[in-house]
């Protein structure tokens, strides 16, 4: 086992502080693949202290102050990708429609955490465990991705490429995170286990449907540390869809569900504990969000 | 050699002015370069706690923050909890009357934590208090005083 002094950061790197989108896509078009973009930091500096990543730039995007917004506009909620967990946190505390990603940005790290690190860098790390990840999954939510040739918008779920791998290109900055509105008889919620309070999850999973009475008129549901991704659920999730819901019925969807994910045995789990996991986490998620659904706004 | 910085911010309401190099990280300038070494460092990788400065009156990492990036910040450690006449925070007060410190490494952070939280709500109840506290780690697991401590400080 290498010991890594964790006390200093002994990689050496040239600093840039941007103040605007336009400064850094410039010098992410001069430094590419050379350069890393930090936010928080809360998971780069801890890759760069473990020597797993060792960029000979970096470029600090928090000065940026367009980055830094959360707007409820036309059909969409848009997130700056600098945005820091503790304001999406006072953001959704205060509109509580957006329930799966409220759970997902409470229980996100620690306080300390939460002050530090930012949506768009939970995303860019590509952990398979980011608490954000399912959550805004299951809301199909799409992010913008600027470089100084142009912007593109991609869903999410093609964001993910593989254990802190993403589609974007190394002159690429990811701008905003957009999620669509949510209507009446939406209901989501977020739920993960972990061994202690502030660790990284096990399994993580958030659940957002729409409810007719007792049918289940559609139901999305993602699942964090069951594959090398953040992943979208699309076979399980089909049992329950057009379906009147009852106990059996979300039984076998958390069946199917364990089936369906491709877990690992790791530091954290076994592949045969996520596997058992998903499937009771499942119904819990769901019923929850089912209930919420059910309720008058 | 790494090209060095400038950095300016406010340590404890004093305006400071360091040199660093961009790779120094704000727990060491805080220890080594001013000599404020009530803020611990511990795991180094964001797990415990220890090193938890306020920084623009939010509690933040100070071992995973680069010294250049916070140029410009206010920042508050253990030392400015106490008023300049040297008597204590009422949350250094009550760590002491209920005994929350055994070898006292976490304590620094923990008080932060304490202060923090209680800045933002009068009076937490203990769930309040677990929740906040719970990136805050304590080997001696003196928990229970802890909170103890803590909570005798809501009204």
């Amino acid at each position: 086992m290498i010991t890594v002094n964790t006390r200093i950061l002994k990689a050496e790197f040239e600093y840039f502080t941007p103040n605007t989108i336009q400064e850094a896509l410039h010098l992410l078009d001069q430094y590419g693949s050379d350069a890393n973009v930090i936010a928080g930091g809360t998971d780069l500096l801890v890759q760069m202290k473990n020597e797993v990543i060792s960029p000979s730039h970096l470029i600090n995007i928090m000065k940026i102050s367009e980055m830094s917004f959360i707007k409820a506009e036309e059909g969409w909620l848009r997130i700056g990708a600098a945005t820091k967990w503790h304001e999406v946190v006072e953001f959704c505390a205060k509109d509580r429609k957006y329930t799966a990603l409220y759970e997902a940005s409470c229980s996100l790290g620690k306080v300390q955490v939460r002050n530090m690190g930012t949506i768009g860098g939970n995303l860019c790390t590509a952990s398979p465990a980011a608490d954000s990840a399912p959550a805004l999954l299951v809301f199909n939510s799409q992010v913008k991705l600027t470089s100084a040739q142009g912007e593109r918008i991609i869903n999410l779920e093609d964001f993910f490429k593989g254990v802190n791998l993403t589609g974007m290109a190394p002159n690429e900055l990811m701008t905003e995170i957009q999620i669509p509105s949510i209507h009446n008889g939406m209901g989501s919620a977020f739920m993960k286990i972990t061994r202690v309070g502030a660790d990284i999850s096990k399994i993580s999973c958030a659940v957002a449907l729409e409810r007719q009475g007792d049918i289940c008129a559609s139901c999305k549901i993602a699942m964090g540390a069951v594959a090398s991704v953040p992943m979208r659920i699309d076979q399980a999730n089909r049992i329950v869809i057009g379906k009147k819901v009852d106990a059996s019925l979300v039984e076998e969807m958390g069946k199917k569900v364990s089936e369906e994910i491709n877990p690992i045995t790791d530091i954290r789990s076994t592949a045969e504990y996520r596997r058992k996991t998903a499937a009771i986490l499942l119904k819990d998620v769901f019923w929850k969000a089912w209930h919420r659904a059910g309720e008058d706004r | 050699m790494m090209k060095r910085k400038i950095v300016n911010f406010k340590v404890n309401g004093e305006s400071r002015e360091v040199l660093v190099e961009s790779n120094a990280l704000l727990v060491n300038v805080l220890r080594e370069e001013l000599g404020l070494t009530g803020t611990k460092y511990s795991c180094g990788t964001g797990q415990c706690g220890s090193c938890t400065v306020l920084v623009n009156g939010k509690p933040a990492l100070s071992c995973l923050m680069l010294a250049v990036a916070v140029d410009g910040a206010d920042i508050v450690t253990i030392e400015g909890l106490a008023k300049p006449d040297g008597s204590l925070d009422p949350v250094q007060e009550a760590f002491l009357d209920h005994s929350a410190i055994q070898c006292g490494f976490c304590t620094p952070g923990m008080v932060i934590m304490g202060r923090d939280l209680l800045n933002k709500n009068s009076n937490p109840s203990e769930s309040e208090i677990q929740e906040h506290i719970k990136g805050t780690l304590c080997r001696c697991t003196g928990y229970t005083s802890i909170v103890r401590a803590i909570k005798s400080c809501g009204k």
